[in-house]
């Protein structure tokens, strides 16, 4: 027995394994008195809808892609794919680059954050829902986040964050989202994360050298599942034309997508050590995963936006430039602060409306519904 | 419930927290069937339910739901919408600078 296995992944037994997470667990509740790790409360929102809609739903339209998915999921392929194997590197946390540390820590805690918020979202529909067809496939997805949120999780331990989740005995509001924004919102985001980890992934096979932490060797399977989520969305947006097709629901998903893509943009230049350290240009990396996710969105959605439209970029850089400035002036405070935010927030929403008046590409949905992830 | 007014009830839940390689997940559960609406607020009392490293924690304990007020209700059902936003996965938090 290898008697310097610090971590479960270097444990030659099942014994071992166990013996190195019970000295874990101890340290942590020793850590969490003495403080000695970070604490990281996550707090996570929590959701109401219409659940009536919801039970209403009726998949019958798409029942043979619907049986499909849902045996998939039953199936479960990616049971164990989310365990440490000896790919999973050690990594120097001491010895990395503060500012890129910080922005990594960033990232994984709004990865478990976003894993973890799925999870409450998906179980609460699964509890409050009687159809049958919608409640196993949120259990599925459910299942799926807190796997998620498992593996980021012990990631974050590795790097000394201990993951507080004490917010259950806060006091918390229940906002109110109508089903089909759900779906729009989180058919997309399901999409976008899969068109994310992907490009990630691909450029890391092409460049291994910038792979500096052993987690996105998982981004596969992992977005493999944000993937076959979204296709479950897509389907459901299928069952009624009304939810994708009628005028008011084509600017909704204009809407969404704008919104969507340009906090993306914002946030992900908000963050230069983490793309630099990865070796990917922000710019491209951005627009390739709009392209991606267009492509794959046209499965459901009747519009796509034009994103090689000369003010496409122009905008999202005047947004970019908006969204710095309104942080300048926060911290500059006081009044010619509050003058500042006006006029930053006066910049982006021009900014905004006018990505948003860029002519759109009308699309119209294949008769076959389904993709296989394919990038 | 008025149209300004909350009212509050208790509520017996169920927590269960799981902290675990395999599984990190947390949920209330109100065992007598009551049913949250928008603008409800909900707390579950007690000190903060800790499952440590590798452990599955499910706890018996008391609810306190503020009901929201009618008008709250319906305000929350016109705005809620607008914080789609959360739903999104961006990889990175809303902070500009860290």
């Amino acid at each position: 027995m290898n008697a310097h296995a610090k971590h479960t992944a270097d444990a030659t037994t099942a014994e071992e394994g166990l013996a190195i997470q019970q000295a874990q667990a101890k340290f942590d509740s020793k850590a969490a008195t003495d403080l000695a790790m970070q604490n990281t409360i996550l707090t996570p929102r929590f959701y109401t809808t219409d659940f009536d809609e919801l039970d209403a739903i009726d998949v019958t339209p798409v029942r043979a892609d619907w049986d499909n998915l849902l045996d998939q999921m039953r199936r479960d392929p990616n049971k164990g794919h989310f365990r440490k194997t000896a790919e999973w590197d050690q990594i120097d946390w001491e010895g990395m680059e503060p500012e890129l540390k910080k922005e990594f820590l960033d990232f994984l805690v709004s990865s478990c954050t976003a894993e973890f918020s799925g999870c409450v979202l998906y179980k609460e529909m699964k509890r409050r829902g009687n159809n049958k067809d919608i409640c196993e496939l949120f259990s599925y997805m459910s299942r799926d986040e807190a796997r998620h949120a498992g593996f980021i999780n012990d990631a974050l331990r590795e790097a000394g964050v201990a993951v507080n989740l004490g917010f259950l005995t806060r006091e918390k509001k229940y906002t109110y989202f109508r089903p089909k924004f759900i779906y729009y919102a989180t058919y997309l985001s399901e999409k976008i994360g899969y068109a994310r980890y992907i490009t990630i992934y691909r450029h890391l096979e092409r460049h291994p050298e910038k792979r500096f932490h052993p987690i996105f060797k998982w981004f596969k399977e992992w977005c493999n599942d944000e993937h076959s989520h979204g296709e479950a969305f897509a389907l459901l947006m299928r069952t009624d034309p009304r939810i994708t097709e009628s005028f008011t629901s084509k600017l909704w998903i204009r809407f969404f997508l704008t919104a969507v893509y340009s906090t993306m943009w914002v946030r992900d230049h908000a963050r230069p050590r983490f793309h630099e350290a990865l070796g990917v240009d922000i710019d491209w990396y951005d627009q390739e995963v709009f392209r991606i996710t267009s492509e794959i969105a046209r499965q459901v959605f009747p519009v796509e936006l034009d994103i090689q439209h000369p003010a496409w970029r122009k905008n999202l850089d005047r947004m970019n430039r908006a969204f710095q400035a309104m942080d300048r002036a926060k911290q500059k405070g006081g009044v010619s602060g509050w003058l500042g935010r006006m006029a930053a927030g006066a910049g982006a929403a021009r900014a905004f409306a006018a990505l948003y008046l860029i002519p759109i590409k009308a699309n119209v949905p294949p008769e076959n519904v389904r993709l296989q992830p394919a990038y | 419930m008025g149209l300004l007014t909350r009212t509050t009830e208790t509520a017996p839940c169920t927590v269960e927290v799981v902290h675990k390689f395999e599984e990190l997940s947390a949920h209330v559960r109100l065992d007598n069937g009551a049913v949250i609406n928008p603008g409800d607020t909900v707390k579950v009392q007690g000190p903060p339910v800790l499952a440590g490293y590798g452990e599955a924690v499910s706890e018996q304990r008391t609810a306190f739901i503020t009901r929201a007020s009618t008008l709250e209700r319906f305000w929350t059902r016109l705005t809620g919408d607008m914080e789609f936003m959360e739903l999104c996965e961006f990889s990175f938090s809303e902070e500009a600078t860290l």
